[in-house]
């Protein structure tokens, strides 16, 4: 595989967010003030209680200040684009050319995700500075191992689930609505705004076969160091399972979706 | 008056009708809005269930502060929905289209398509407002009054943040995010803004007054706002509607009607 292809389809990705650079700091802006509402939260909760819902402060505020970060490494993604290219038509343009239609498209996600992920890393440097908060910071390689692994995955099956809801497009121009529910999903199922071992048993129970908590609360749960065997031997088992699902159920709809396509509007 | 009103009118019906074509996203939309209010709900119900107080705050006044930003946040989304449509309007030059109509091109461009996704959640919200209310104690009719004057204040400053949106929409034509900004920062006001710490409580109180429009009405409802806090925000609310119309006739000025 010709990887230099990619590696030019990432850059000039990159390329196109310097063309709209204030559009890219207002978007980081937006971020910033979303977790500090989430940090706030639960700065306020723990100056009257040392212990919440089995965290300390010390874990819950490493969580929300490291939310950031997760987001940027793997809900950051390009795939949307995948829907308008199939609705205006122009997907046949790639469809033609010599390149694999999904890494070309995993390579402008990466494009994507390396520059949230460097904004995002200065952010929580400035925010460290000024909030000052006790933070946690994971010594034992084998959680950062853990973690680092936990993520990439993560960031995997959100790209498999990105490229299916882009797919409803070869069906529909409702593309849209899916994914800002899916998006409302994400922000609560996934623990963007708390940990989700703080719900009721059952609702956690339930929630850790679905692939939501595998994006954010896993990884962040293994940084913390807060993750028995078992945990961690079924989170990896859960994961690993949906992203082999979800690749055949992506070969098949994909396979579905160009028999429909019509190549409308172009 | 009269004829913006039955401009309104017939703007609103307009927009109606655009909410058939797409039933499905639509219905979809309306979907995603509720459950982000559910879950939302769900997640402060549980975590102030556990800890008794938030910020000196107990339950139902917490729930109320959350409330009531959904609810000034849903009537400002329905009325105002076009303005998220404007910089479009700009880059295309089609908004020569509206200047040269025998119609105040900032009515036009405020209060061009009435959103109803948006409306259909109004009612619950009233109900639930009310519900909410019942549950508090040492309500006084004072109180009660207040509440409803600083949520009018909270339009009124909500107003001009649309409309000093649109003056920077004219002026750089590059902002995407404003409006969203916008939003995100009002999003501080789903909760207490006394839960934030100093220098950013001041600043989201005064500077961006979303304490203001957000916090100030149910503190006024729970007796924990001075006559003079009340006046403030009155003063201040004007001070913004007045500062908004001046920035969007010096926008207006600048208008080079790029593209048509």
């Amino acid at each position: 595989m010709n990887l230099k292809k990619y590696w030019l389809v990432a850059s000039n990705s990159l390329q196109e967010y310097f063309v709209y650079r204030l559009n890219f700091i207002l978007w980081r802006v937006r971020v910033v003030v979303s977790m500090l509402i989430t940090y706030f939260l639960w700065f306020a909760v723990f100056s009257s209680s040392k212990q919440v819902f089995g965290y300390s402060e010390n874990q819950m505020l490493t969580y929300v200040l490291l939310l950031s970060f997760m987001n940027s490494l793997v809900l950051s993604t390009q795939t949307f684009r995948i829907a308008e290219e199939i609705n205006m038509g122009t997907l046949s343009m790639y469809l033609i050319r010599p390149v694999n239609y999904f890494s070309y498209n995993l390579a402008r996600d990466l494009s994507d995700k390396a520059l949230n992920v460097i904004f995002s890393v200065i952010e929580f440097i400035i925010l460290i500075l000024i909030l000052k908060p006790a933070i946690i910071i994971q010594s034992q390689p084998s959680f950062i191992f853990l973690f680092l692994g936990a993520t990439t995955l993560g960031a995997i099956l959100y790209f498999e689930i990105g490229i299916i809801l882009s797919s409803i497009a070869f069906w529909s121009y409702e593309t849209w609505a899916p994914r800002f529910i899916f998006f409302i999903l994400v922000s609560f199922l996934a623990g963007n705004y708390f940990p989700l071992d703080i719900l009721p048993g059952p609702l956690f129970h339930a929630l850790s076969y679905l692939p939501f908590s595998y994006l954010i609360f896993f990884p962040l749960k293994l940084y913390l160091g807060e993750a028995s065997g078992g945990f961690i031997i079924q989170g990896f088992t859960v994961v690993a399972l949906w992203i082999v699902g979800l690749y055949f159920f992506i070969n098949y709809l994909w396979a579905k979706g160009l028999r429909a396509y019509t190549s409308e509007g172009q | 008056m009269k004829k913006y009103f039955r401009l309104w009118l017939v703007l609103s019906v307009r927009s109606f009708e655009t909410f058939f074509v797409s039933r499905i996203g639509a219905a979809l939309f309306l979907t995603g809005k509720i459950l982000r209010f559910i879950f939302y709900l769900g997640f402060l119900v549980l975590l102030v269930s556990k800890t008794k107080l938030l910020a000196g705050y107990n339950l139902w006044q917490v729930v109320l502060f959350y409330l009531t930003f959904n609810f000034i946040d849903s009537v400002t989304q329905m009325f105002f929905r076009d303005v998220y449509r404007f910089r479009q309007q700009i880059i295309t030059g089609n908004f020569d289209l509206l200047l040269v109509k025998p119609v105040n091109s900032l009515f036009r461009v405020l209060f061009g398509g009435t959103d109803f996704l948006d409306f259909i959640t109004l009612f619950p919200f009233v109900i639930f407002l009310v519900y909410a209310i019942a549950h508090l104690s040492h309500v006084t009719p004072f109180g009660i009054v207040a509440y409803i004057i600083l949520l009018a204040n909270a339009f009124v400053i909500a107003l001009s943040f649309h409309i000093m949106v649109m003056g920077l929409a004219i002026l750089t034509q590059e902002i995407d995010h404003a409006i969203m900004i916008y939003r995100d920062f009002t999003g501080m006001g789903k909760l207490p803004v006394d839960i934030y710490r100093e220098p950013l409580r001041s600043a989201v109180t005064f500077i961006i007054p979303v304490g203001i429009m957000m916090t100030f009405p149910v503190k006024s409802l729970v007796g924990l706002l001075s006559l003079w806090g009340i006046i403030t925000a009155i003063l201040i609310g004007l001070i913004f509607f007045l500062g908004s119309v001046v920035f969007w006739r010096y926008a207006l000025s600048q208008y080079t009607s790029a593209s048509s």
